[in-house]
């Protein structure tokens, strides 16, 4: 149950797209320096849901707030203390990657010192070396991923969105940027709300989750103790039975 | 045959017709905007027959003999003739308003006697210039034929016209009105033509460049900053105009050596200077002038943005912008050949409320020293503009920047597609 003092506190959300609820009375919150997982199927309403936290739709009825902030009335402010990766991101084509990063930060800051440790933490991030100065349209989609990860890493935000971070990406790729994201938070207490299809994924890097089908949460909890609770071996196998698919 | 040909055509041509960007685009624009266009050029030319047609002429005859009763009786054949008594031309232009007329003819006193002795007589005539358009200065060219015409059943060169123009009231001794019009050619075609390369090419930038932010998906991310929507929106409109204004100078650059091409044809010895002839706009008439074409561009851009807005990608934004595209052209033809108060109520009222036309009614208006009509168009426009930038802004600052294509899109393949995009 959503509490007050939550980084993110979402209360009977509903989002309706005319006759069609991609939402309906979606209720969870998530702690402080926690990563949080919304998983399930395409089409469960995951994006939808971090669209809404992020400032971009606005709920049909229900709240959500962030820090203590209304994404609906105060959403200026929240946009100044998160970041949000959607899924298909892209970058600016004929910018260079360090002119990305330059770019993005230059909202963020007007202090020098503060802008340049942000870029620099940027490059170190994502590891692109060299590359930060080939204009983004050079870049493979793997390699766009690791900058536009650390892009919304960079800022240190209080709470950072992520839509299928590692989403297209190979094995190899995939791994480092969940590598990122986790040595990233730990250090330095940013809240992540994580969404993915690939439960599998999830459940290696995430304090808890929760289980989204048809716009509702079906099950919430730490990857182990759903594991336990339906007697799974993994999290793709808790969310079969939980759908009434096993 | 080439083996597969015929399948792969067939799913081609199902592909291209079914897109309804391409249909409207391609086949159903073309189908009303040609015959429009070649609507508006008959009535073009109709129009100008028939103002040739109703030209008034005031003739001053101090002859009153056999032949200057026969010329005026050849005049009468083509044009309306009003006589006055009064002892010149300059006397006769306070004369031409009241009478509706553009043209005034001083037939002098020994006109009979040496056109019966077969001797020249010079007649002077005197052409108001109005600055309307191409076809400025038909009434003149109406009278060369008359005078022509006439020496044919005469003798060769017997009546000799003498022939000045009356601009804003003034005479300018030995400038025919088609040579002026001639120099001012660059005001008649240029600024049409400016209006609808500037607006089309800058509409493509602003349509890209909105389109580019959800083709490549970075619109969501920047949607999501911390700054204000409405920058977004300047931003994308004050870079468009400022790549489009550096696309306007290299055009108007290369338009000027083109225009070169026809003052070059002017005869040799006809010094016409149009800054003393006033047909030079003052630095407050080119100021109305940059203010017109600066809104006029604002509208365009605004309305570029709103409409790209619905597009999911660059391809459909710059067809989808197209659509605008006949509403540039057909006002810019129009005028280019037209004096708008010469056209119907209901014409007039389409080309007014057309914020396009306004800066092509204005130069041509501030060249006349019309400037009322000029400030008059600048705050119709701008109007427009705000209205417009309104609705572009609400745009912005809600989820309708992001959902609005989908909703599109819904129309077209069903609304349960279009949403579920979004889950």
């Amino acid at each position: 149950m959503a509490s007050l003092d939550s980084a993110v506190a979402v209360v009977d959300l509903t989002k309706d797209f005319g006759e069609i609820r991609a939402l309906n009375n979606l209720s969870f919150s998530i702690e402080t320096g926690e990563i949080f997982g919304l998983i399930g199927p395409n089409g469960a309403g995951k994006t939808t849901a971090l669209r809404v936290i992020s400032t971009l739709l606005l709920p049909t009825s229900g709240s959500v707030k962030v820090f203590g902030l209304d994404v609906v009335q105060e959403a200026a402010r929240v946009r100044e203390i998160i970041t949000y990766l959607p899924e298909e991101a892209g970058a600016y084509r004929n910018l260079s990657g360090r002119e990305y990063l330059e770019f993005m930060a230059r909202f963020v800051t007007k202090d020098k010192n503060r802008f340049q440790d942000m870029v620099n933490e940027a490059a170190e991030i994502c590891g692109l070396g060299d590359r930060l100065k080939s204009k983004a349209k050079t870049y493979s989609k793997g390699m766009k991923r690791r900058l536009l990860v650390a892009r919304a890493l960079m800022s240190k935000p209080k709470l950072t969105v992520l839509d299928e971070p590692t989403s297209g990406l190979d094995v190899l790729h995939s791994y480092h940027v969940r590598d990122i994201i986790k040595r990233y938070v730990k250090d330095n207490g940013v809240t992540v709300l994580l969404s993915s299809h690939n439960m599998l994924e999830v459940e290696h890097m995430c304090d808890r989750v929760a289980l989204v089908s048809k716009g509702q949460i079906v099950a919430e909890g730490k990857p182990a103790e759903l594991k336990e609770r339906f007697e799974s071996p993994n999290l793709e196998e808790v969310f079969a039975k939980v759908v009434g698919f096993a | 045959m080439l083996r597969g040909f015929g399948n792969f055509l067939l799913k081609e041509l199902k592909e291209l017709i079914r897109d309804p960007k391409i249909l409207l685009g391609t086949i159903i624009v073309p189908l009303i905007m040609f015959p429009v266009l070649g609507a508006v050029m008959s009535f073009s030319v109709q129009s100008a027959q028939e103002t040739a047609g109703k030209t008034v002429i005031i003739v001053l005859n101090h002859d009153n003999g056999a032949a200057s009763s026969e010329f005026i009786t050849y005049i009468n054949s083509s044009l309306r003739v009003v006589e006055a008594h009064v002892a010149t031309i300059a006397d006769a232009v306070p004369l031409l308003a009241e009478n509706n007329a553009t043209e005034i003819v001083e037939i002098p006193a020994d006109f009979t006697r040496n056109v019966t002795a077969r001797l020249g007589v010079q007649v002077k005539f005197g052409s108001v210039y109005a600055g309307s358009g191409l076809f400025e200065g038909i009434g003149s060219s109406v009278v060369d034929a008359l005078v022509e015409q006439f020496n044919r059943n005469i003798a060769p060169d017997v009546v000799v016209p003498e022939k000045s123009a009356i601009v804003k009231g003034k005479i300018v001794e030995g400038v025919d009105p088609r040579m002026l019009s001639s120099l001012m050619i660059s005001q008649a075609i240029a600024m049409p033509i400016t209006m609808m390369i500037l607006l089309s090419y800058s509409m493509q930038i602003a349509a890209t460049s909105v389109a580019m932010e959800k083709e490549e998906k970075t619109l969501e991310t920047v949607l999501t900053l911390p700054m204000d929507r409405f920058a977004i929106l300047m931003g994308k409109l004050s870079g468009s105009i400022i790549v489009a204004g550096f696309g306007a100078v290299a055009y108007m650059v290369g338009f000027n050596y083109y225009l070169g091409s026809f003052t070059a044809m002017i005869p040799a010895g006809a010094n016409i200077d149009l800054v003393s002839l006033g047909l030079v706009p003052s630095p407050f008439g080119y100021l109305l002038l940059g203010t017109s074409l600066f809104v006029a561009l604002l509208s365009a851009l605004a309305l570029a943005v709103i409409i790209s807005s619905f597009a999911e990608d660059v391809r459909s934004a710059q067809s989808m912008v197209g659509y605008i595209y006949p509403f540039i052209y057909l006002p810019s033809l129009a005028l280019m050949y037209l004096d708008i108060n010469a056209l119907p109520l209901a014409v007039r009222v389409i080309i007014y409320a057309i914020p396009f036309s306004h800066p092509i009614i204005a130069s041509k208006a501030i060249t006349m020293g019309d400037y009322w009509t000029a400030i008059l168009g600048i705050v119709y426009v701008a109007t427009f503009t705000v209205v417009i930038m309104y609705i572009a802004s609400r745009l912005f600052a809600t989820e309708r920047i992001l959902t609005a294509k989908l909703k599109f899109k819904g129309l077209r393949r069903g609304k349960k597609n279009a949403t579920e995009e979004l889950q």
